[in-house]
């Protein structure tokens, strides 16, 4: 009963927190289900009169959705991996290792943020079309932007990874050690089974970084048939002689999807990686 | 610190130099030839195109400096981040604290909470600026039924209301990264010293203030830095609702800086701008660092 | 593997890979980029792209399409980083800035005397800079008074109204029948030029033939305080800083505005969307004397092309009657070739020849360094005084001065 009591408080708490975080699905899904002809109707009724799927199969036609959703998941994908690849080496040895260059290291990651990609963009662009690769240059591949967006997601990442190794005891490793083990195994088969949650969650924040990233992608992915659902759905808005608000509603939600997936999939990791100090 | 632990292995020493050696290159690719390339920018006369007209020192800067578009910027700016960081914990805090607790329905609630996290920023943007067009948005339809205005508002057209409505807008995309870290925090502090406040008759608003506030801090710490140094940054929302606009009234540096250099033309300034920016979060971050007790870290 | 095996691999892989730039000699691609005008423009491109491949065996056409707002940004991170396309879709009004810079080729050398002879020579001029030909017109577009018929009609101006008096008569009524009179944006792009309207009709300028900001004269001050007084009779829907061109259209299209004044392309939106909409075009409104604001995009060919001859057949073939009248048809444009013009489906368009009887009175946004900063800070003044934090005396000085100082005079 008082468990009941509390619930209920709990909710009634984050109530409006829940409803300004609903609320854009709402809109979404609710101007995406009407067609066109009913999205300018004044005054405005708050669901559809009549229902249709139009906004949604006009605009996978308009943007090439399934081609863009490939893209954007290979990209999110590629990215995140790099930046795992990465990240992890790294932050166990700040979490485990002491070194006196520690702290400027850090610092340095800390000041890669601090210039926003918007800024960055025109020097990366020129530092892509410099650097020959295979038969043409860097800029003609997707490694133009899997390179920066595992770059710009280094120091996040490292943050996160390393404050969660460190909460690993130290002490299950020191004992595979004087069990024998090597160093090495002992990170491979103690320490990464345990450090996992952490790394799932670090890899889904690349992952939505990636996947929601504007100003790289307009500029650095040249060829048309590499653009990302993100610029696609922008693309049906910026500048155009009329916006058709059913189809960019139907392509937000559609490129909301994967995303919000994963998050309900990985939300028992988010919530044990994050836990994962409390066992110590 | 450093005396505290056992194993300080050097300065730098091999293995740890394997291990971290990638992600710093990774860092350094993404960043110094870039930053370069605004240093450059910014001390010549440069054509729309990127060609050099000629070098003229610190002319950019000082032209920046004179400028009261830029001066009105820069002060936005600041009211921005500290309006939309601030405001963020405000929320974020009290909402981490209670997804801690155990109570049914934590799951989805927590899940909710990080929903708006899975929209970007552009679109959660595009959104927003849908729901409050004045013909058709559905807050006018929402605030209309409910009978607290006549006839739909224009919310963007003065930058009174615009502004902070994109500021509330700033803090929404911004709580649930920020309740995810501070939620990471929460759960490492270990129930026990709870059981133990409770027996020494300590309330939930004590236990809060002394105990948790405290122990979150670290937390708090690293979410205020990287909050600030995105928002500071932040470039869609503004952009996206009002272009800076009307009468340059929404304008913050970073929106400011993106006129500048695209739709006027000027590579120099904005470069200019641009390093002004970055010696201003550079400071800001340090001095928050600094402010900081000293095992805060 | 030995050295000298390791060397004999390196020659054959450097052979191969010269033969395979002889080939691609032979069979150019021509890149261009253009803007995104409707979802017809991707389509069309790429239709002719095939077509032209079709009957040029070897050469390939890529097309890149890009938004209005992000053209520019895209043009200009490309020739920085030295990626540049073959050809692309300008603002014809952007053109001086490539010309200075070198970055684009005057077009006279392939222009035969048959092919400058297609083009409405209105057309060619805006592209023009001191003698030179830098650009070709692919889209043109004028403006005009477009009116709800219903409205008008109860407002005893069945053939809309043809001064600004009438328009604020008319504005009145639709009022009093609680519609929204005449139309008044203040977000977006083109806000300047939605004044400049008012302005040209009442005799004055933008910028003066010596290269001064000439905005801020009697006509100036009584065209904007006439739109002024417009907004704060209630004869214009509230908010017009809240309001791009697009949001008055819409208002347009559900019947919800009696007047507005924008571009030919709302002809095929409105036949697209709401086919049942009774409305009619009419000239600019006149104060002292009749005028009208024309644009032209222009396609250029970049210096660095290294496929030119092969881009110049390219767009020989785009200005050629066919792929013209079929572009200018989908997208709503204006003729800008003879051709064009000639064809039954613009002669015997109503609509569409009200704007182009407008033409002799069209302005042309100036080629010059500076327009941009203009713009902008005509557009804060106009934003300044709808939002009434300026008169527009203070308001009108403050933007010349600005002006003034973008143009080096």
């Amino acid at each position: 009963m008082k468990r009941i009591r509390f619930s209920a408080l709990a909710w009634l708490a984050l109530s409006p927190l829940l409803a300004v975080s609903v609320f854009p699905f709402v809109v979404m899904l609710t101007t995406a289900l009407k067609p066109l002809a009913e999205v300018f109707v004044y005054p405005t009724h708050w669901l559809p009169q009549h229902p249709s799927l139009e906004g949604f199969t006009e605009m996978w036609k308009a943007t090439r959705f399934a081609l863009a959703l490939r893209n954007s998941l290979e990209i999110a994908f590629e990215s995140t991996l790099a930046t795992l690849a990465v990240a992890v080496p790294a932050a166990y040895a700040v979490a485990r290792m002491q070194f006196r260059l520690r702290p400027p290291y850090r610092q340095f990651l800390l000041v890669t943020q601090m210039l926003s990609p918007i800024l960055l963009v025109l020097g990366l662009y020129r530092l892509m079309g410099m650097i020959p690769f295979g038969d043409g240059k860097l800029l003609d591949t997707r490694l133009a932007i899997i390179i920066p967006y595992a770059g710009f997601q280094m120091a996040f990442s490292v943050w996160m990874l390393s404050s969660y190794f460190a909460a690993i005891p130290a002490a299950i490793e020191e004992a595979a050690w004087i069990d024998g083990c090597t160093r090495l195994r002992a990170i491979v088969s103690i320490f990464l089974p345990l450090a996992l949650p952490a790394i799932a969650v670090t890899g889904l924040v690349a992952f939505v970084a990636a996947w929601n990233e504007f100003a790289l992608a307009l500029t650095l992915l040249r060829d048309p048939d590499r653009q990302t659902v993100t610029i696609q759905v922008v693309n049906l808005v910026a500048g155009r002689y009329s916006v058709e608000w059913n189809q960019v509603m139907a392509a937000t939600l559609v490129a909301t999807v994967p995303v919000g997936i994963m998050f309900t999939w990985l939300q028992r990791y988010l919530v044990r990686g994050l836990t994962f100090g409390a066992i110590q | 610190m450093a005396a505290r632990r056992p194993t300080v292995i050097g300065v730098l020493p091999f293995p740890v130099l394997v291990m971290i050696a990638p992600s710093l290159l990774l860092a350094a690719f993404v960043i110094l030839y870039p930053l370069w390339e605004i240093l450059r920018l910014s001390v010549h006369e440069i054509s729309r195109f990127g060609l050099v007209r000629g070098f003229v020192g610190w002319d950019n800067f000082t032209a920046v400096l004179a400028d009261p578009s830029f001066r009105a910027s820069l002060w936005r700016t600041l009211v921005w981040t500290g309006a939309v960081v601030g405001g963020t914990l405000v929320v974020s805090v009290p909402t981490a604290v209670i997804l801690n607790m155990d109570f049914a329905g934590r799951g989805l609630a927590r899940a909710v909470v990080m929903l708006p996290w899975s929209v970007s920023l552009s679109m959660a943007s595009i959104v927003w600026l849908w729901s409050f067009n004045a013909d058709y948005g559905l807050i006018n339809t929402l605030l209309q039924s409910l009978g607290l205005i006549a006839r739909g508002v224009p919310w963007m057209a003065r930058p009174e209301t615009a502004f902070p409505i994109e500021i509330a807008i700033g803090v929404i995309v911004s709580i649930p990264f920020t309740t995810t870290i501070l939620l990471g925090g929460l759960s490492s502090i270990p129930g026990d010293i709870y059981e133990a406040a409770r027996i020494d008759g300590a309330g939930p608003w004590l236990q809060f203030r002394a105990l948790t506030l405290p122990l979150l801090r670290s937390f708090i710490n690293i979410a205020v830095v990287l909050n600030i140094i995105h928002v500071f940054n932040s470039f869609p929302i503004i952009w996206i609702m009002t272009q800076g606009g009307p009468d340059d009234g929404t304008h913050i540096l970073i929106t400011y800086l993106y006129d500048l250099a695209f739709r006027l033309g000027k590579p120099g300034p904005a470069a200019a701008i641009s390093l002004i920016m970055l010696a201003i979060l550079f400071v800001f971050t340090f001095l928050y660092l600094r402010l900081q007790p000293k095992d805060a870290n | 593997m030995t050295r000298f095996k390791r060397i004999t691999h390196l020659a054959a892989a450097a052979a191969l890979s010269l033969a395979s730039m002889a080939a691609a000699a032979r069979a150019d691609t021509v890149r261009i980029t253009v803007s995104f005008y409707s979802a017809a423009t991707g389509p069309y491109f790429e239709k002719m792209a095939a077509a032209f491949t079709a009957a040029n065996p070897g050469h390939e056409v890529k097309i890149e399409v890009v938004n209005w707002p992000s053209l520019l940004q895209k043009l200009q991170t490309d020739i920085a980083g030295n990626a540049n396309p073959d050809i692309s879709i300008i603002g014809t009004r952007w053109l001086l800035d490539f010309v200075r810079d070198d970055l684009v080729e005057p077009l006279d050398g392939h222009m035969s005397a048959d092919f400058r002879n297609r083009f409405i020579g209105t057309f060619l001029k805006p592209a023009e800079i001191k003698g030179k030909v830098y650009g070709l017109p692919i889209a043109a577009s004028a403006r005009a008074l477009y009116y709800n018929k219903a409205m008008l009609t109860a407002a005893g101006m069945p053939d809309g109204p043809k001064t600004w008096d009438d328009v604020a008569a008319a504005a009145e009524k639709i009022k009093a029948a609680g519609g929204n009179g005449f139309g008044l944006m203040a977000k977006g792009t083109e806000v300047d030029v939605y004044w400049y309207y008012a302005l040209w009709t009442h005799g004055g300028q933008v910028i003066s033939p010596d290269g001064k900001a000439a905005f801020n004269t009697p006509a100036g001050v009584k065209s904007l305080a006439m739109y002024k007084s417009f907004l704060d009779r209630g004869l214009t829907q509230p908010g017009p800083t809240d309001y791009t061109r697009e949001d008055l259209q819409n208002q347009f299209k559900q019947g919800r505005l009696g007047m507005v004044i924008t571009a030919p392309f709302l002809i095929n939106q409105i036949n697209k969307e709401v086919p049942t909409l009774q409305y009619g075009i009419a000239p600019v409104p006149t104060g002292t004397n009749a005028a009208t604001y024309a644009v032209t995009d222009s396609v250029v060919m970049f210096k660095n092309s290294k496929v030119k001859d092969t881009a110049w057949k390219f767009l020989d073939f785009l200005f050629s009657a066919g792929p013209r009248i079929e572009f200018t048809k989908s997208e709503g444009f204006l003729p800008t070739t003879k051709a064009e013009a000639a064809d039954p489906y613009f002669t015997g368009n109503e609509r569409l020849q009200t704007f182009v009887n407008l033409l002799p009175n069209a302005q042309f946004a100036p080629t010059i360094t500076g327009w941009e900063d203009t713009a902008k800070a005509v557009t804060n003044a106009l934003q300044s005084v709808y939002l009434g934090t300026a008169t527009p005396e203070a308001a009108l000085k403050k933007a010349e001065d600005i002006a003034n100082q973008a143009l080096g005079k």
